[in-house]
């Protein structure tokens, strides 16, 4: 059986080959990056016909349900924009960062970063995954636009200044309006708050307790797993009949539904309140609950064709935010390659001067960076007039805008 | 130093739990741990059967389960979707069970011929790889074909008469109601199907010819060889078995919490393999018993102490079984070597 | 031994046909001649083994690891350099325990988080402590050994799969204990700790990637070779004692419970100082870096390898994270078209033999597409109308080749079930039949790569690694460099 010896090594010499020659082509074009990270930033980058972007996002694994349509909304943006542009066109590079095991997420970003061609990142998706990537996006020089970190000191804390941009509003703004709507429109006087055990959720959670205590709410404060929990009855069972609305920044909507019958079947009439994460149609439609989102019209021609394109009969309204990273780090790179070539550093800077009308915006406003941080705005935060409406989900299930 | 700094944590927590015995907690808490621990039992009962004849962890276990669940919601899209289905609620949710039932069945045969077999002679740990190789397979296989959406039995409308304005179906009706707490349809049914399942079972090993074949190759894999058993078929039968109830506890999930997704399985899988090594693995009542323990575990758990201690006390509470125990509540101390 | 040729397509055993199946005392007995008649893998494996001695292996390692940042991009760097190499201690870690003493430790990936969180509170600004590594490391590998040492106490009492599930509990209550309980914030909850400082070699921080790299693999050098000493020493020989057999052990009065205890302080040792790095190089730990995924990462790293085996452990790690890593999404898609279809023609060509069945096949194929895609645009154009997803230069090719209709997600399904049930026939089937189905199985895996791969690159890398896991295991039970081990039973 000698003979057997030979095609093997000979198979393993081609498929060696083969992943050279493989590498080879990817190498070639990311060696600038790799003789020079810290001159990454200053690059010259030929355009060309073909512009690239990069996507970090979670495709698989526990997250998978809201990164995927990070994905696909940040590559049907990609889609429109080959299908109306005949001269240039645009190539996504997708990663996946399997939140939430942020290592993955650090990969994800240095691979983006040292690929010369990107010159621009949407993502990544949750504010821990900010947190770690952002010594490789700084050093490589790359903006990175997120539609759904929303840890208020990302931005507020000064250390991603230029670099870091998000097209959602953060905790700080998201926060005070439920608790304004909790408190001085609805009158609740006795509220539970359940975190989902995540960064974005304690985040959210931890806001609104404080600012609806110090007017003077009873808050109970619940904490479950939402990813890992299929049984909410438990939970259910913990809230009291007299609590008037519990406040759950999830982002799985198809687990606050259960939440939500649940407390139903248990004869529990207590008002649900759901964040960014919960505004999806198609899944949460507790009658009589509330929904905070970006003040878009669910007849727009774009979500409609999204439906019936990528996302197979669902809006996937979550990812809505990464396709609008996606037109900013995309038109960025646009402005930047006006005369062939562009630096990652003038992207950033054309990223930073970002102006999108409200008739061009998918999310109901017009997008500029904030330029002088104020309050709870910092540098990479969209200005006013960003920020969520509140939602009031009918008995037939539609979201109908209340405020 | 740890235990200085939990401390006052848990006294806290302790302190919220409502100090005057809730009949009604308690029961609706016991309620859903008994449903609950019907399906850790189910999912137990493949693992621990397995782990009898093959000594194997069959990691894809959790992976079957959820295809399982995936092949009942087929059954009901054919049939017309969750909101208009073209058949009666009954005959609909029995087709939905023999759907999936076949499915993981015939899926858990494959597995083992394909991934199992070849390592049978292999060191212990090896096919742990395996195992894992074909959960990988199978959950992203999921994720491929249906995407990573929830789909949704939709079976809290299921039957409704007017499911557009979510009036609650045939299967949150209560059947009758202790204390204020409603036991809802879908409840009992869970726990129905699972004892006939669970006596099925039982008769099956106990009476027929096969039954008895598994026993003995659990026994003895090589005296049943000797015996003129044909040791191949059976562990294929044994595989064929235990999915199948995997299946059936997909779908069950599915009624019950309408969910269904590519990542159930491995959570679920965990949970199953635990149930299966606190019951006594390789026993069949054991794997009942431990799922109902973790069940009733889980919940009380949740309902006393809130979400941020209760996997911990879970976790305490099982590690102090199997001190107790350490070959399960129902397992007997395997001879390693004779 | 007239199947040897086929070994990557034959799912069983190469001697299936001689494996006894009453009785396995002849097997045992004629273990060795089998042994040597063995090709492929393991004759590498084995020639590695009796021919070269450990120094010049480690030698050889070291030599090509030490240019990798030469000529790698730094992304490339990261995650296969720095990864491989993280992927290397925690496997040489783990191989002391299930290894060496044959302990099924389930919670092994706890240990590496107490270790990374226990070095990022000191050395981050959480506390205000900035400790140099030097005395920071030392620390942390001594307190996690210490907690692997309690951790091992009710090894004394359970056996196999108890002690496993008692681990297991332990590394999940790890998880929740980080990111659900954080009693006084000590953990930073869900949000993790973060700006953790690097490294530093006395006083010199190592903050490029090509410096932490080089510093980490002069770490795995010293374990590798420290290891090598331990596991020729007394007590590594008395732990493989222990793992093929707990009994005999004792009876030649082994103190069991020590050695067990010594081997799990021993793995905590390489898991905590593991920690130190990875916490080092990511700057930032949440739980969702200690969770399961990476423990099975882990265990797949020592089995693949073969247990029990330096070297195993080392080429394990390089091809688990090689290959999961060459898969990844963010790689050129037209390269991976073209890999991907190269490694089908060489499983291919290594499987069907003489080379005219080959011809018959690849030309069977190109002749069953052509038709295939004449008779679907012929019935209506949109079945044949769908885009090429980064063709490159092959995608006027493909497109003339490859039935993609627009719209296309049943059909993809449907190509998809079909290509499974496929593929699992031609393994079974020998012969004519075998070669006239794999015509269609070729066209169907380029049908499938074009309607569903391409399209979801990230769940297709975990498809094929799950693949991939599967054959290499029932080629190899034994793991690659693993010596085959009967169990008698």
């Amino acid at each position: 059986m000698r003979k057997a010896l030979l095609p093997l090594l000979s198979a393993l010499v081609a498929l060696t080959a083969l992943v050279v020659a493989a590498t080879g082509t990817a190498g070639s074009s990311t060696t600038t990056a790799a003789q020079a990270p810290t001159s990454a930033d200053t690059a010259l980058v030929r355009c060309g016909r073909t512009r690239t972007i990069g996507v970090a996002a979670p495709i698989t694994g526990a997250a998978a349900s809201i990164g995927s349509q990070q994905g696909r909304w940040a590559r049907y943006w990609v889609t429109r924009y080959n299908r109306a542009h005949k001269k240039t066109k645009f190539r996504a590079v997708v990663g996946d960062t399997q939140l939430p095991d942020t290592a993955q997420a650090i990969q994800v970003a240095e691979r983006l970063a040292s690929n010369s061609s990107i010159l621009g990142v949407v993502g990544p998706a949750g504010s821990q995954e900010v947190q770690v990537t952002t010594a490789t996006f700084k050093s490589a020089g790359v903006a990175f636009v997120s539609g759904s970190a929303t840890r208020t000191s990302l931005t507020t804390d000064g250390t991603r200044r230029g670099y870091f941009f998000r097209t959602v509003p953060n905790d700080d703004q998201q926060g005070p309006r439920v608790a304004n709507y909790i408190r001085g429109t609805l009158r609740h006087s006795r509220v539970a708050i359940v975190d989902a055990q995540n960064s974005y959720s304690t985040g959210l959670s931890d806001t609104v307790q404080r600012l609806l205590r110090a007017r003077g709410v009873n808050v109970q404060r619940e904490s479950v797993n939402e990813a890992d929990t299929t049984d909410f009855s438990s939970l259910a069972a913990r809230i009291p009949a007299n609590t008037q609305s519990v406040y759950i920044p999830w982002q799985l909507a198809p687990k606050a539904q259960l939440f939500g019958q649940a407390l139903r079947t248990q004869g529990k009439r207590a008002i649900l309140f759901g964040s960014d994460g919960l505004f999806d149609p198609d899944s949460f439609k507790i009658p009589g609950s509330f929904v905070s989102f970006f003040p878009i019209d669910l007849r727009n021609g774009i979500i409609n064709a999204y439906r019936k394109g990528p996302g197979r009969g669902k809006s996937e309204l979550f990812g809505l935010p990464s396709y609008q990273a996606a037109a900013v780090v995309g038109e960025a790179i646009d402005r930047a390659c006006k005369n062939g070539t562009a630096t990652r550093a003038e992207v950033r800077g054309q990223v930073n001067k970002t102006n999108i009308p409200r008739r061009r915006s998918l999310l109901g406003f017009g997008i500029r960076f904030v330029q002088r941080p104020a309050g709870v705005l910092g540098r990479g935060d969209m200005g006013t007039p960003a920020n969520f409406g509140i939602y009031r989900i009918s008995a037939n299930g539609t979201y109908v805008r209340v405020s | 130093m740890r235990c200085a700094l939990i401390a006052p944590e848990v006294l806290r927590e302790f302190r919220a739990v409502p100090l005057s015995f809730n009949a009604e907690l308690f029961i609706q808490l016991l309620v859903n741990g008994i449903t609950l621990g019907s399906l850790y039992g189910l999912i137990a009962i493949g693992y621990s059967m397995v782990y009898g004849i093959l000594k194997l962890l069959n990691f894809a276990h959790g992976d079957v389960y959820m295809i399982g669940a995936f092949a009942g919601y087929a059954v009901l899209s054919l049939l017309g979707g969750p909101l208009s289905p073209n058949i009666a609620l009954a005959p609909l949710i029995l087709l939905m069970f023999l759907g999936a039932m076949l499915v993981s069945g015939l899926l858990g045969v494959v597995i083992e011929r394909f991934a199992y077999r070849p390592l049978r002679e292999a060191p212990r740990i090896a096919p742990l790889i395996s195992a894992l190789g074909v959960s990988f397979f199978l959950q992203n296989s999921a994720l491929l074909l249906f995407g990573a959406q929830f789909r949704s039995y939709n079976s809290f409308v299921l039957g409704s008469s007017n499911p557009q304005f979510f009036e609650p179906g045939p299967l949150i009706d209560p059947v009758f109601t202790v204390h204020n707490v409603n036991i809802q349809t879908v409840q009992v049914l869970v726990f129905v199907v699972t004892i006939v399942l669970m006596a099925g079972l039982t008769l099956f090993v106990a009476k027929t010819r096969v039954g008895k074949a598994m026993r003995a190759t659990s026994f003895d894999r090589e005296a049943a060889a000797m015996m003129g058993i044909d040791v191949d078929r059976v562990i294929a039968s044994t595989f064929f078995i235990g999915s199948l109830l995997a299946g059936a506890a997909g779908v069950m999930f599915g009624l019950l919490f309408s969910q269904v997704f590519h990542f159930m399985g491995f959570l679920a899988g965990l949970k199953g393999f635990t149930a299966a090594v606190v019951g006594g693995i390789g026993s069949i009542p054991g794997a009942m018993l431990g799922g109902l323990l973790v069940g009733l575990a889980e919940s009380f758990a949740a309902g006393y102490l809130g979400g941020r201690w209760s996997d911990l006390t879970v976790f305490a509470i099982l590690i102090v079984v199997l001190l107790l125990r350490p070959s399960g509540l129902l397992g007997t101390r395997a001879i390693q070597k004779v | 031994m007239q199947t040897g040729g086929d070994i990557p397509e034959v799912p069983g055993r190469p001697d299936e046909r001689d494996r006894p199946r009453v009785g396995v005392d002849e097997w045992v007995a004629s273990h060795d001649e089998r042994l040597a008649d063995r090709a492929g893998f393991g004759k590498l494996g084995r020639w590695i083994d009796a021919r070269v001695p450990p120094w010049a292996r480690l030698l050889i390692f070291a030599a090509f690891a030490a240019t990798l940042p030469l000529w790698m991009s730094r992304g490339d760097l990261f995650v296969y350099g720095i990864f491989t190499l993280i992927y290397i201690l925690l496997g040489l870690g783990l191989n002391v325990v299930v290894g060496y003493a044959g302990l099924l430790d389930l919670g092994y990936v706890a240990l590496f988080g107490f270790g990374a969180y226990f070095y990022a509170l000191l050395d981050s600004p959480k506390y205000g402590l900035h400790w140099p590594s030097a005395v920071s490391i030392p620390i942390v590998v001594a307190s996690t050994a210490l907690l692997g040492l309690i951790l091992g106490v009710p090894s004394r009492r359970l056996l196999g799969d108890y002690l496993a599930i008692v681990t297991l509990f332990f590394g999940q209550a790890f998880v929740v204990f980080v990111n659900a309980a954080n009693p006084r914030n000590l953990t930073g909850g869900p949000n993790g700790l973060a700006d953790i400082d690097p490294n530093d070699l006395f006083g010199y921080e190592l903050v490029t990637r090509k410096q932490q790299y080089w510093f980490i693999l002069g770490v795995v050098l010293l374990v590798l070779i420290g290891l090598y000493f331990l596991s020729e020493s007394r007590t590594g020989r008395a732990w493989r004692a222990l793992r093929e057999d707990p009994l005999a052990a004792e009876a030649m009065s082994m103190p069991v419970n020590r050695l067990k205890l010594l081997a799990f302080a021993f793995g905590a040792a390489i898991a905590g100082l593991t920690g130190c790095l990875f916490a080092a190089v990511l700057t930032a730990v949440t739980s969702g870096n200690f969770a399961l995924p990476i423990l099975i990462t882990i265990y797949a790293v020592v089995i693949l390898g073969g247990i029990g085996s330096l070297t195993g452990v080392v080429i394990g790690a390089i091809v688990i994270n090689v290959s999961f890593q060459f898969l990844a999404p963010e790689n050129s898609q037209t390269n991976a078209r073209i890999l991907f279809y190269g490694a089908v023609i060489l499983l291919l060509a290594l499987g069907v033999k003489p080379l005219w069945r080959l011809a018959l096949v690849l030309a069977g194929a190109v002749v069953f597409g052509l038709v295939a895609h004449a008779i679907a645009s012929g019935i209506s154009e949109s079945w044949t109308n769908g885009v090429v997803v980064e063709g490159g230069r092959l995608a006027h090719v493909i497109s003339e080749w490859v039935i993609i209709p627009t719209g296309h997600q049943r059909f993809a399904n449907a190509a998809y079930l079909a290509l499974i049930v496929l593929v699992l026939a031609v393994t079974r089937i020998r012969g004519w039949l075998q070669t006239a189905l794999l015509i269609p199985t070729v066209y169907l895996t380029a049908v499938v790569w074009e309607t569903s791969f391409v399209e979801e690159p990230a769940v297709a890398r975990w498809i094929l690694f799950g693949a991939l896991l599967v054959f290499l295991m029932t080629v190899r039970p034994q793991g690659l460099l693993g010596t085959p081990r009967v169990e008698i039973v």
